[in-house]
């Protein structure tokens, strides 16, 4: 009870409290988000479980079959599809829609016929991806599992630069919150002494500044969820709608992974410069 | 009830506080500690409510050496102790009667005992009438009698008073000294630092004298300047 009404009375030092936290959480936030993101679509292409193996072109039926065959018979190939040279123009207007008739602006037929391959475990994907590109048939192999790991190394980048914005801005956080805390600590402090001198402990003095800290945290945190959330969603709705390849991940799934990490994050911010700020003041 | 074994106090400054002092003070006795401004009084009295810790030298309370006592543990030692102060440290916003329970609320003393105890506390001093007065609606003298049933309400068996009349007309002054006199016959030890000649000579209690941080001189049934 004191510890809210501690964060009530300090008003504008409170506030100041509050948007440095969220400002400090916002950046996390989008890293999160982006890191989240990356992740996701680094683990769809995983699941797809499937090689590409693109064929030179010219090939007779007889070599296509022979190679066949052989790619079936690939340790972790569950099954295998063939699609045309035809087919694969006709995929490729699909995923482009209505923007533009590539049959007519083209005099040959580019894209190559290919066999599908889909392992029965996203572990073989880079051996069959491996073993596909060794025969003289095979022109190119698209392995999901390499863009899925180039993909993940970017997550990493991005986390390890999220981590350390957000360190960098999470220690300015602290000593914010620690200077609003200083003030109740000073405005308080002949209630404090008095306490001190007739037997309170330590942590019963303690106890309402981290409560203090805490909310001041946990509100720059709400805050900051808010604004990520709402942003991502508003971004995400838009994204599927005109670019539906990208494979964003559901508004709702990304506000759920990120919200308690930066809530946690701003309340622990809280606490720690609490406790920085009634170390130092109170002797305590 | 408390020993003080050549305790030195150097403050980071230089300036020697206390130097040697060596004092026993019995249970149920009633203590002055007198001398100039700057000889060591409230220093002393420090030692015991662990405020302050000597340079060297030992201080024990209740057979506890306090100078070797863990933080921890520091509020336990002072919910034994009563001490009152010359400014009395009241606070402002609350009532007499909650200024006074807020020594038992802080300490985690059941709620159902907090009325019963603070009851009896302002019995002692004398101000139940106005246990809903605040602090600024209270002459000097109520004040100090509030700091006083505050230091009770623990029931120590030790209370120690820093310049208690300090702030105080002689009128008052005297009413104060006997309120700490019939503690005292009730089986509480009292430490009083002050500078009142007068009401040290009329009570001719112990005396312990300290000149430039060290006792110098100790008497039963003493005079502030000395002699017999």
């Amino acid at each position: 009870m004191e510890g809210f009404e501690g964060f009530r009375r300090n008003g504008v030092m409170s506030a100041a409290a509050v948007t440095i936290t969220m400002v400090t959480l916002l950046a996390l936030g989008g890293a999160l988000v982006v890191a989240a993101t990356l992740d996701h679509i680094a683990r769809h292409l995983e699941r797809q479980m499937q090689v590409v193996a693109y064929l030179r072109d010219g090939l007779t039926p007889a070599q296509a079959g022979a190679l066949r065959d052989r790619l079936a018979r690939l340790p972790g190939v569950r099954s295998l599809d063939y699609v045309s040279k035809d087919e694969a123009l006709t995929r490729f207007q699909q995923s482009i829609g209505g923007q533009m008739d590539v049959q007519d602006l083209l005099t040959r037929n580019p894209l190559p016929a290919s066999y599908v391959l889909t392992a029965d475990d996203p572990a073989h994907l880079s051996a069959i991806a491996a073993a596909a590109r060794e025969f003289p048939e095979v022109e190119d192999v698209n392995d999901g599992s390499q863009a899925a790991a180039r993909l993940l190394r970017v997550t990493r980048i991005i986390r390890l630069a999220g981590d350390a914005a957000g360190a960098a801005l999470a220690l300015v956080a602290l000593v914010i919150i620690a200077s609003a805390i200083r003030l109740t600590v000073f405005a308080r402090r002949a209630e404090i002494e008095v306490m001190r001198l007739v037997g309170a402990t330590a942590w019963f003095i303690r106890w309402p500044f981290l409560v203090e800290g805490a909310i001041t945290g946990g509100c720059g945190a709400g805050g900051a969820v808010l604004l990520v959330a709402g942003a991502y969603t508003v971004v995400a709705y838009g994204a599927r709608a005109s670019l539906p390849f990208l494979l964003l991940p559901a508004p709702e799934q990304v506000a759920l992974s990120v919200s308690w990490k930066l809530v946690l994050w701003g309340v622990a911010i809280g606490i720690i410069g609490s406790l920085l700020a009634v170390r130092k003041y109170l002797r305590v | 009830m408390v020993e003080f074994e050549r305790v030195t106090k150097v403050y980071p400054t230089g300036l020697t506080a206390l130097r040697e002092v060596t004092l026993s003070i019995a249970p149920r006795e009633f203590v002055f500690i007198v001398g100039p401004t700057g000889t060591g009084k409230s220093t002393l009295l420090k030692m015991i409510y662990r405020e302050e810790l000597p340079t060297s030298g030992r201080v024990l309370v209740h057979g506890r050496d306090v100078t070797r006592m863990p933080a921890h543990q520091i509020p336990f030692l002072r919910r034994q102790l009563g001490v009152v102060f010359e400014d009395f440290r009241l606070l402002p916003r609350k009532t007499v009667r909650e200024n006074v329970a807020f020594a038992l609320e802080v300490t985690g003393v059941p709620p159902r005992e907090v009325d019963d105890r603070v009851q009896e506390a302002l019995d002692v001093v004398g101000l139940t009438a106005r246990a809903g007065a605040l602090p600024g609606e209270l002459s000097a003298g109520e004040q100090q009698r509030v700091s006083i049933a505050r230091a009770l309400v623990h029931r120590p068996p030790l209370l120690l008073a820093d310049e208690p009349t300090g702030n105080l007309d002689p009128d008052t002054s005297w009413d104060i000294v006997q309120l700490l006199s019939q503690i005292n016959l009730r089986g509480t030890t009292l430490l009083v630092t002050t500078h009142d000649k007068t009401i040290v000579d009329i009570l001719r209690r112990r005396v312990v004298a300290l000149g430039d941080g060290a006792v110098v001189r100790d008497q039963p049934r003493g005079l502030y300047a000395g002699g017999r």
